[in-house]
């Protein structure tokens, strides 16, 4: 009897102790403390291209079709009626913050704390520009110096900052990244699955990013974007379609794998080339390689017609008789829609055409517009080949083409402007950013019942609507440094 | 171990065999109430100083086998005086118990399994019979509390029949935490996981915990309310906890067989809905003219229906005229049969209790359906003077079939068919697959599924294997003292396979996924206790005891897209593959400690300590404490014994109590921050921040949370006990709770995990019941429950932001917290209005207002304040007749469907204006001035979806009253049963969710929420209701 009551009291003793082993049971098992930086770049460049999310909402349904890249019919389609889609509007905000953001700014923590060497921080704060220049071309006013810190420095509701001041900033930190980037290899090796560690490639991209940065200003700092450029120039561009900035993607296996527009036209059947872009496409030999007929696949440019924007399915039978656009252009299904395609995130025809405009403009980098315009069709055309075999376009039909739209240099800026629109299609971010900038092409706006625009073209996209709530200070005081929150707000480089 | 557990069950087996080899002599007789010489159904008649005996019919005839001449019986029955009558080899001895309301020694379950009289109970304890919970049997038992027991909130919601349920105790004790109380069946803990739910973006409803319960083997369910009640068994209490008995053995003489069959039929009710039947498919009033036309405007917005001949998505023309409802035509009729065996015995030694049941449900959504098949053990024994022991075991075998989709349209049948516009026939959506192995498109927006693609091509099922056993001893050392151990487990494999097939429209090549739950949950607990009378005045029970829970989870997904050989459906048929590895694990141990006093049989003090130490609090270096200490004290006072009252008072009783619950994370890891790798491309690994919630900013210095809530209460018997009243007030307020606090996303993060959320619940309850008529021949019993909760969030973080509980794809509703608020608020975008109220417009100009979007507001409460419940039972004779009705009222719902039809001319608020334009008075935001507009027929569309921005348009008052549930049953006299020696035989017709009394949501059952999380208040196209007619057969051998 005793020995039971003994017993009972022992087992509870140990009980009273008995937090044993409970510090390292709540150690997540399958986690990581920490992991190398490496990993984290290879995921930031991922993060960077976007998923399917995003890429379907800005860049597609908004960017292509408001740029008349695409044209589409099904209401959804919000960007090219110019109609609200709030959370489509804010997707790229959506998830470069809680993604890419995230990542990239906790890569550069890491590697300042654990004194990695400097060429290592130097391609994180290019990639870390690259981010944020898209967040604030797209929508402005945007959180950068307190965004992403929310476990680094405890900053959970960030402030917006004004455009203004993010790209004197930014502009300093590829200034400073480039300085700070020689040759050879960074210690991210393969992991940097851009440039393969290659630094040189690193501080071509920066300084290219500097002159298309610079240009940017041209509306509200004509001199600041001279001095810029000139900068961008000297320190270093991309030369040839080595240098492009992209990322390659496989089909898998998940979808951060994959290119996120791939994976949108694998569900989406809706978008056609545009009226517009086909008309700019005429006798150009990249038609047949961007573009086939719905219906067949033919690539014939003959049979490549392309649809108006603005249009929806009463629209459609009232204008031409037809009841669907199986009659119509899509993207080349068999080349430039793969999942596996790759994504630019900026190309060397690009950095020609800025050249082009510096030496149109200013008398830069050697003052021979149409040198560097050439030079700009030619690698728009060429760097197709990235998209593989059947997209190589040879130097003959490049020739003939430059021969039959020769540079006219009583229209540079308006010719150098629409090359660069066709240059960037599928990178409708930049499509768009350029578009506000230098208004080229000329487009013509649709005017769909009940546009949210009034029939205009948008220039810009709205904040996430959790914002309103979330961090509800900071975005009534973004709204009040920058205008409404609507489509039509210009952000500061855009002047009117 | 296994060997001795072997070993047990073998002993076991040969007790059963020793059945009916005594010499018996057989007692029977009547059990009557001395008052009206009735007889006392379910009276016990025990053999003294054996745990031997029966219960009484329905007319209060029992019949006992004695083994020996000279025993003892004792007749009781709850509320009137015990007897104890000699055999003294009398074969028939009747009995006519006095009513003694002072004597209410009904014994209930409390806390930790301990039996007490109700009268020392210092706190609420509600306890509700198996007969009352399986009378119209629902697919998941728990619902069959429902409107019952007063502070019991249960919210069965639009998840279908396989789905899961919500079931709150007086308010919503964590902001963001479990909410749902802690079932405890046979004295162990049972898992209460929710497998999966509808999200804002759609998904399925996997079913929860509970819902496994066979409903035939409960014998009652007592719901443990407060937090006094509860602080014994700890953190996972503070919500309340339901207490299950199953039946046993006990009683049965010999063998028993009883037998259980239920047949219900559900049909959706389409009553509910009231939508405009008089205009087409099409757009700016027109009907479409092509077939691109009809597929890319498959809204309501045509011209009036005039049965001309227009093309539909398909390509045909059909008539321009009202097809008639396409939700008769769609839904089916669903069907559940319930079967139960169960053979039962016992002798004065041991008892045990078997039974088997199969339940198959198909469900209203065509092709989905659920069985489950339950195995129940239960064995107890007496080994010698001092051990007694327990085992029970339940194997539970659960397969549901293509769970119906809801929310969010992606795969949402029932999204289509509630869209259909007026002039499509659901039924020529049909196969919904083309010949080529596609969905056949009914809409150009891929995500508007097919119904019949989305019932017959979605295959999608999952099955679960549980096993819940608890195996208790019970050493009675001295006749004052014990020492009880118990241990138990609840473990489940869960296997599931969803598919989005090849051909869907959104999802080309298709998906599926292979994932595989494993769960455990094991309980042990040691306590050792005494129960002794210190002399005349004062007698004392106490014990001290140590308790270990320990939870597992780990899931295992494996996912593949795009099939590679179209229609083989196999994971590895995809070409890309990718796996996902889940593993949670944590520990609650405690002490744990009770002591009650009582003078006089008329004053009870009871005071209880506990200390938890929690897994999910500790990490290494953290300085803050893993544990806490909290405790407990009630009072219970019988007035009616201890004072002279009026002779109008037959019984009352005053009780009080006040306790402290702690309680920690509900989820392990949550303290530090977590890199993982997620994959990997063109070679090279990549990864990154990543928890079970990469997006949560981590809290290194958690500590546990506390629930105190003080409670107060009246138990009163008037009139000679034919009329009593239980009131209670209590108040509880929960500190630090833990929280994920909204943040930026534009911090990186969504939310932070903060300690100092503060919630408050005050409320009411009361149960009144009486018994108007009670002759031989009719008796009528009526009791009505009533519960108001208020309930205020008083903190959330530092800055008192608010907290985020759900949301709608848009945005535009949220479901949040506020500082101040009643707990989870419906707050969303409003109309702008001028100082005069007028609706402010924008667009005039043009000719087509639209209204301004305002700003986000409080427009609802999520959870109904209020709730009750009505009973009344008749018996005339051997029928009986009882009925429930329930009501909510105080809550808010935001009706998606009411909005989506909005927007496509399908709700008949859209009517208005189609021929001759729609008048529009508002203030121009421009001019301020106001106006008065005629929007023109063709811009209905266009006004009507700028209304769809604002959330304030589409609240509607949850408030409902519904006949819950009704019975007519028939007991078949014993005389002509004996003849086929069946004991008792019962037959009874069942309805449930037939009507409502009341209610203002259009279009809508006012509780369809698509899921059972906290954020309730947003509906979105889950399954309709239906109402259910059903038979049930009992017989007994």
């Amino acid at each position: 009897m005793k020995k039971i009551v003994f017993t009972i009291l022992a087992v509870l003793l140990v009980f009273v102790s008995c937090d044993e082993g409970f510090d390292e049971l709540n150690v997540n098992p399958t986690k990581a403390a920490q992991i190398a930086p490496g990993n984290k770049l290879t995921k930031a460049i991922l993060q960077t291209s976007g998923g399917r999310y995003e890429n379907w909402r800005a860049n597609l349904i908004y960017c292509s079709t408001m740029m008349q890249h695409f044209a589409t019919i099904p209401g959804y389609w919000t960007g090219d009626k110019y109609s609200w889609n709030r959370g489509y509007a804010s997707s790229l905000f959506d998830r470069y913050y809680p993604d890419t953001v995230k990542t990239v700014e906790d890569l550069l923590f890491q590697l300042n704390e654990e004194g990695h060497p400097e060429e290592m921080i130097a391609v994180t704060r290019i990639l870390r520009v690259f981010v944020y220049h898209r967040l604030t071309d797209l929508y402005g006013d945007v959180p950068y110096s307190e965004a992403g810190k929310g476990v680094i420095e405890g900053i959970t509701m960030p402030r917006y900052d004004s455009q203004e001041a993010i790209y004197a900033d930014m502009l300093k930190e590829l200034e400073e990244a480039a300085a700070a980037l020689g040759t050879g290899t960074s210690e991210f090796g393969a992991a940097d699955v851009m440039f393969n560690g290659d630094l040189s490639k690193w501080k071509k991209f920066a300084n290219s990013m500097m002159l298309r940065l610079s240009l940017r200003l041209i509306k509200v700092d004509a001199a600041g974007a001279q001095a810029w450029a000139t900068k961008a120039i000297n320190g270093g561009l991309m030369t040839s379609n080595d240098d492009i900035a992209y990322l390659a993607h496989t089909n898998g296996p998940d979808g951060i794998n994959k290119n996120g527009n791939g994976e949108v036209f694998s569900a989406d059947g809706s978008p056609r080339i545009s009226e517009t872009f086909m008309g700019f496409l005429q006798g150009d030999p990249r038609l047949p390689i961007l573009a086939a007929r719905r219906s067949d696949g033919s690539t014939n440019p003959a049979d490549l017609k392309g649809l108006p924007n603005g249009l929806d399915s009463a629209g459609l039978l009232d204008l031409t008789g037809e009841e669907n656009t199986d009659a119509y252009a899509e993207p080349n299904r068999s080349i430039i829609t793969g999942e596996d395609a790759p994504m630019f995130f900026q190309t060397y025809a690009e950095v020609e055409f800025m050249l082009a405009e510096c030496a149109e403009r200013w008398g830069l980098a050697g003052g021979d517009a149409e040198a560097h315009y050439n030079a700009g069709v030619t690698a728009a055309m060429k760097m197709l080949s990235l998209y593989g075999e059947a997209a190589v376009i040879s130097d003959t039909d490049i020739a003939d083409y430059l021969v039959a739209n020769p540079f006219d240099s009583n229209n540079a800026l308006e010719m150098i402007g629409n090359q660069y629109w066709i240059a960037t299609f599928l990178n409708e971010y930049e499509t768009f950013a350029n578009w506000r900038r230098t208004g080229f092409p000329v487009l013509t706006p649709v005017n769909f019942p009940g546009n949210e625009t009034n029939g205009t073209i948008p220039r810009r996209l709205t904040y996430s609507g959790s914002e309103e709530t979330a961090n509800p200070e900071n975005y009534a005081a973004a709204i009040a440094a920058q205008g409404p929150d609507v489509l039509t707000t210009r952000v500061w480089w855009d002047a009117n | 171990m296994t060997k001795k557990v072997l070993k047990l069950l073998l002993a076991f087996g040969l007790l059963l065999v020793t059945y009916g080899m005594q010499a018996q002599i057989t007692v029977k007789g009547t059990v009557t109430n001395a008052a009206d010489n009735m007889g006392l159904p379910g009276a016990n008649v025990v053999i003294k100083g054996t745990s031997q005996g029966v219960s009484t019919d329905f007319d209060g005839n029992y019949s006992i086998e004695v083994s020996d001449a000279n025993a003892i019986l004792q007749f009781s029955y709850v509320g009137f005086s015990s007897q104890e009558i000699a055999v003294n080899g009398q074969t028939t001895i009747n009995v006519a118990l006095q009513e003694d309301a002072s004597q209410l020694d009904e014994v209930v379950v409390t806390a930790l399994g301990i039996r007490k009289e109700t009268k020392a109970l210092g706190y609420s304890i509600t306890k509700v019979e198996g007969e009352q919970v399986s009378l119209v049997k629902e697919t998941n038992a728990i619902n069959g509390l429902q409107g019952k027991i007063a502070g019991v909130n249960i919210t069965q919601n639009s998840t279908g029949a396989a789905g899961s349920s919500r079931v709150i105790i007086r308010g919503n004790t964590s902001l963001t935490g479990e909410n749902q109380p802690l079932y405890v069946i046979d004295g162990i803990p049972m898992g209460n996981d929710v497998s999966g739910s509808a999200s804002l973006w759609g998904g399925n409803d996997g079913g929860d915990g509970v819902s496994s319960l066979n409903p035939d083997d409960i014998e009652s369910m007592s719901v443990l309310k407060g937090g006094a009640a509860a602080a014994l068994y700890g953190s996972r209490a503070s919500n309340g906890v339901i207490m299950i008995t199953t039946k046993t053995g006990k009683g049965q003489k010999g063998i028993g067989v009883e037998i259980n069959s239920t047949t219900v039929f559900d049909v959706v009710d389409t009553s509910l809905q009231d939508f405009q039947t008089s205009y087409g498919q099409g757009s700016f009033g027109a009907a479409p003219l092509t077939q691109e036309d009809a597929l890319n405007n498959s809204s309501s917005w045509g011209s009036r229906l005039d049965g001309s001949s227009v093309v539909q998505f398909d390509g045909v023309s059909r008539p321009y005229s009202y097809t008639g409802n396409n939700l008769k035509k769609f839904y089916r009729t669903g069907t559940t049969f319930t079967n139960t065996v169960a053979l039962s015995g016992s002798n004065d030694k041991s008892n045990f209790r078997f039974s088997a049941t199969d339940l198959s449900n198909q469900d209203i959504m065509p092709n989905a359906s659920l069985n489950r098949k339950s195995f129940s053990l239960n064995l107890g024994s007496q080994l010698g003077e001092k051990l007694t022991l327990t085992v029970n075991a339940k194997y539970i075998r659960e397969g549901a079939k293509n769970r119906p989709r809801l929310s969010d349209a992606p795969g949402n049948g029932n999204f289509s068919v509630m869209n259909a516009a007026p002039n499509i026939n659901v039924l020529d959506y049909r196969p919904g697959i083309n010949e080529d192995g596609t969905e056949f498109r009914i809409n150009s927006n891929i995500f508007n599924q097919n119904p019949y693609w989305a019932a017959f091509h979605f295959n999608n099922m999952d099955a679960r294997n549980r096993f819940i056993g608890s195996f208790s001893v019970r050493y009675d050392v001295l006749d004052w003292l014990y020492i009880n151990a118990r241990v138990g487990t609840d473990t489940y494999a869960r296997k599931s396979t969803a598919t989005e097939p090849w051909g869907t429209a959104y999802k080309p090549l298709g998906a599926m996924e292979e994932w595989e739950r494993r769960y455990s949950q094991t309980d042990s607990d040691l306590m050792i206790g005494i129960d002794r009378d210190i002399n005349d005045q004062f007698a004392v029970s106490a014990f001290v005891g140590g308790a270990q829970n320990t939870q597992e989870r780990e899931n295992l997904k494996l996912r593949g897209e795009d099939f590679v050989v179209a229609g083989l459906e196999h994971v590895q048929n995809t070409s890309n593959q990718t796996l996902e590895h889940q593993y949670f694990k944590k520990k609650i141990n405690s002490l744990y400690g009770s002591l009650e006093v009582s003078y006089n049989d008329y004053l009870y003090l009871t005071g209880t300590v506990r200390n938890d130490w929690f897994s999910t609090l500790s990490f290494p270096g953290k300085t803050t404490p893993n544990n806490d200490l909290y405790y407990s004290g009630n009072l219970s006072f019988i007035l009616s014994d201890a004072l002279e009252l009026p002779e109008v008072i037959r019984f009352a009783k005053f009780r009080t109590g006040y306790s402290k619950v702690a309680g920690g994370a509900d989820n392990p890891y949550e303290l530090a921050l977590v890199y993982g790798i997620d994959g990997s491309h063109l070679g090279q690994p990549f990864g990154g921040v990543g928890g079970s919630d990469p997006n949560q900013i981590p809290l290194g210095d958690l500590v546990a949370y506390n629930v105190d809530e003080f409670e107060v209460g009246l138990d009163t018997r008037l009139l000679d006990g034919k009329l009593s009243l239980d009131l209670a007030y209590y108040s509880k307020e929960t500190t630090n709770d833990i929280v994920p606090v909204g943040t930026s996303s534009t911090s990186g993060y969504s939310s932070a995990l903060a300690n100092i959320g503060k919630i408050s619940n005050k409320g009411f309850e009361m149960l009144i019941s009486a018994r108007p008529v009670s002759t031989d021949d009719f008796s009528w019993q009526t009791t009505y429950n009533l519960s108001i909760n208020n309930s205020e969030v008083v903190a959330t973080d530092a800055a008192n932001g608010d907290i985020q509980l759900g949301r709608t794809t848009s945005n535009l509703t949220q479901i949040r917290h506020f500082v101040g608020q009643p707990y989870g608020t419906i707050y969303g975008t409003s109309y702008v209005r001028d100082d005069n109220g007028n609706i402010v417009y924008e667009n005039v100009a043009n000719g087509v207002p639209h209204a301004v979007r305002g700003e986000y507001k409080i427009l609802g409460e999520g959870v109904p304040p209020t709730t009750m419940g009505w009973t009344n039972e008749f018996r005339y004779k051997n029928f009986n007749l009882s009925f429930l009705i329930d009501a909510k009222f105080g809550g808010q719902i935001f009706s998606s469907t009411n909005r989506i039809t909005t927007l496509g001319g399908l709700h008949k608020q859209t009517l208005e204006g189609r021929e001759n334009g729609l008048t529009v008075t508002g203030t121009d935001v421009d001019t301020g001035q106001q106006f008065t507009a005629t929007v023109a027929p063709e811009d209905l569309a266009e006004y009507w979806s700028n209304i769809g921005d604002i959330s304030e348009a589409f609240i509607q008052d949850a408030d409902y009253i519904k006949l819950r549930q009704i019975s007519l049953g028939y007991t078949i006299p014993s005389t002509f049963l004996e003849k086929f020696s069946i004991s008792s035989a019962s037959v009874s017709v069942i309805g449930s969710n037939l009507f409502y009394l009341l209610r203002d949501a259009e279009n809508i059952d006012p509780e369809s929420s698509y899921q059972v999380g906290n954020g309730q208040g947003l509906e979105y196209f889950g399954l309709p209701s239906a109402r259910r007619y059903g038979v049930s057969l009992n017989v007994k051998f």
